[in-house]
């Protein structure tokens, strides 16, 4: 069924709006006609495997383009972030520091300073320690933080974090939800693990390519949870 | 896996990377146009006293040399089995020479300074489509995921130990290779992110 | 998983990761054969990176590997590298790789490829081709050019190394067929 649009106007600072958004992969239809403006500081997505959570976030962060209707995002190149689940898909140097420096690739400073300036952000951090540290030498947990830092460093409006609790230690997962709420840009997490996003201002369930509920994240982790326990029965 | 660069520091670490791999370029040269076994003779006795002035920073290289050292005394020996002493004497210098130094140019130069003489040598090639502001970045990919594929090998292999009760062998290239082209799909998408200009 | 949107970050990252996964076959162990032959993986890597890639990327992700020899790291197997190996009286085998890759890759794109035992078999003869013929080739060149061997010598040495590479022919083969049936949408000769 068509939604209608929303037609106030899109802030250029953050916030991302779907129109009328249709994705086809290979013969199954993943989102038919969405529409979703997307402006609140934090917004968590949940749902089931399948649901097209990751489908959403690549359609937002622009590794997929859809059949049909528009992705609004924040201006500049670099204006949506997204950290993958797994850190080792997505570390591409290394060390930290070289790791780093790539998220400032905008300054286009030559390869030494950029470094020096990632030596002085990470000691800023009071993780000075970390950077010449080769990527092999960390934990899972620490990697997945080194992926958070080069987030940071690099000129996001918007981070698209997915499933990012999946592999994660609980001292670790403590640390990433208070990153997650010290952060500037505007944050969208989607996870299974409710607890990290219930006490979000909104939460979207998504089902089957489609928003089944969306509301307050207090509201909405509950009526999937109930929903969940009644399919189990 | 570190590399052959030696901490040690010696005289010939102070000479520009540039300069060093021009004077390879040219010894090699050189060292293929004579057939004089006394010029080279005397190329050799250079080299391998230059090669000894490196002192510590040499240790590094110990199998490298060993390697070196072998091959010569098989080359050699074919030849004088062959009843061409003089071809040998020729081949084994030539051999001795050119590998030492390149040895030699390898421990005493950063992998990073060899790098960027490497992209300033291509970068007149960008019109053929040579990108060479990736090759740094293209290196580091391939570090980076070198560490990674060995570890994932590792654990390939223990699963198949736990199973089976032998060492995986060659029956685990299979699945490596399966889990590096999906990897590398990932890593394009998280390139094509952090990339994008 | 749908179309890819930028073949030109995926192919930077297939190059950079099979230069990385040749790397790996330099580091493993020699491998022991039934019949207790030891074989060293690596050149099954080079074969592999043609079946794999296709003629362009694997010649790429060749010269890329070569050149992270160059620079110094100890990539090949037993833990040699730096420019030395390059005058040794092996290094036209070395030379060869990167053309082996690509001929193979080549011929993988003229063979069929319709199912996994049409592509075990195309792989075979592409790694027949390029990755044993084409590499011993420029390998008795290099001989005759550094070791000073005459052309029969040479011919006879590098002869004593082909019933070797012919099982790791057939080793190729047995990996693209598995490969083939695990990822079945994956377009062999790139």
């Amino acid at each position: 069924m068509p939604q209608t649009l929303n037609t106030s106007t899109l802030s250029h600072t953050t916030g991302v709006a779907l129109e009328g958004v249709t994705l086809h992969r290979g013969s199954t239809t993943v989102f038919q006609s969405l529409s979703l403006q997307l402006n609140e500081p934090r917004i968590g997505l949940i749902g089931d495997n399948g649901a097209g959570k990751s489908s959403l976030f690549r359609l937002m962060c622009g590794l997929d383009q859809p059949q049909s209707g528009r992705v609004c995002v924040p201006e500049g190149a670099q204006s949506v972030g997204m950290m993958f689940q797994n850190p080792d898909d997505q570390i591409i140097f290394p060390t930290v520091e070289e790791e780093l420096a790539l998220s400032l690739q905008h300054l286009r400073l030559p390869r030494a300073q950029a470094q020096q300036r990632v030596r002085e952000w990470l000691a800023s951090r009071g993780l000075a320690h970390w950077a010449p540290r080769a990527i092999g030498s960390l934990s899972q947990g620490q990697r997945q933080h080194v992926c958070w830092l080069a987030l940071m460093l690099a000129p996001h409006r918007v981070l698209l974090l997915d499933e990012p609790f999946a592999s994660l230690d609980l001292p670790h997962q403590a640390l990433l939800r208070r990153e997650i709420e010290q952060a500037e840009p505007q944050v969208m997490v989607s996870t299974h693990v409710l607890a990290h996003v219930r006490h979000f201002e909104r939460v979207i369930w998504l089902d089957h390519g489609r928003v089944r509920a969306d509301g307050s994240g207090v509201e909405v982790c509950a009526a999937y949870e109930a929903d969940v326990a009644s399919r189990t029965v | 896996m570190g590399s052959l660069y030696s901490e040690h520091r010696t005289w010939l670490h102070a000479v520009p990377a540039a300069l060093k791999l021009v004077c390879l370029a040219l010894l090699g040269m050189g060292l293929f146009v004579t057939q004089q076994w006394p010029i080279l003779l005397c190329l050799a006795v250079v080299c391998v006293g230059l090669f000894a002035s490196l002192g510590k920073a040499t240790a590094r290289a110990k199998p490298l040399v060993m390697g070196v050292l072998v091959a010569g005394v098989l080359v050699a020996g074919f030849h004088v089995v062959m009843h061409q002493p003089q071809l040998a004497a020729v081949t084994v210098l030539r051999l001795l020479s050119a590998t030492l130094m390149g040895i030699a140019l390898t421990l005493t130069t950063r992998y990073t300074d060899l790098l960027q003489v490497f992209e300033q040598v291509l970068s007149p090639l960008r019109w053929l489509g040579v990108q060479s502001d990736r090759l740094a970045l293209q290196l580091a990919l391939m570090l980076r995921f070198t560490e990674h594929f060995f570890v994932v090998w590792r654990r390939l292999d223990d699963a198949h130990r736990l199973r089976t009760g032998k060492a995986g062998g060659f029956k685990i290239l299979a699945p490596l290779t399966i889990q590096m082209l999906v990897t590398a799909r990932r890593v394009a998408d998280a390139l094509h992110l952090r990339l994008r200009r | 998983m749908g179309e890819f949107m930028n073949t030109s970050t995926l192919s930077l990252a297939l190059v950079s990761l099979f230069a990385a996964l040749i790397a790996v076959l330099g580091l493993i162990p020699k491998i022991d054969l039934p019949l207790g032959v030891p074989i060293t993986l690596q050149t099954l890597g080079v074969m592999l990176a043609g079946c794999m890639l296709g003629p362009k990327r694997a010649l790429q992700a060749l010269l890329l590997f070569l050149a992270a020899v160059a620079l110094g790291l100890p990539l090949l197997s037993g833990g040699r590298g730096g420019l030395g190996v390059f005058f040794s009286p092996a290094s036209g085998y070395l030379i060869g790789w990167p053309v082996g890759a690509f001929v193979t890759g080549w011929m993988m794109t003229l063979l069929p490829n319709r199912s996994p035992r049409s592509s075990a078999i195309s792989a075979f003869l592409a790694s027949a081709m390029g990755g044993l013929l084409v590499v011993h080739v420029f390998g008795v060149v290099g001989l005759v050019n550094i070791a000073n061997l005459s052309w029969e010598q040479a011919i006879m040495g590098t002869l004593v190394f082909v019933p070797g590479d012919l099982i790791k022919c057939a080793l190729c083969a047995t990996v693209v067929h598995t490969v083939a049936r695990g990822l079945p949408d994956w377009r062999f000769g790139g």
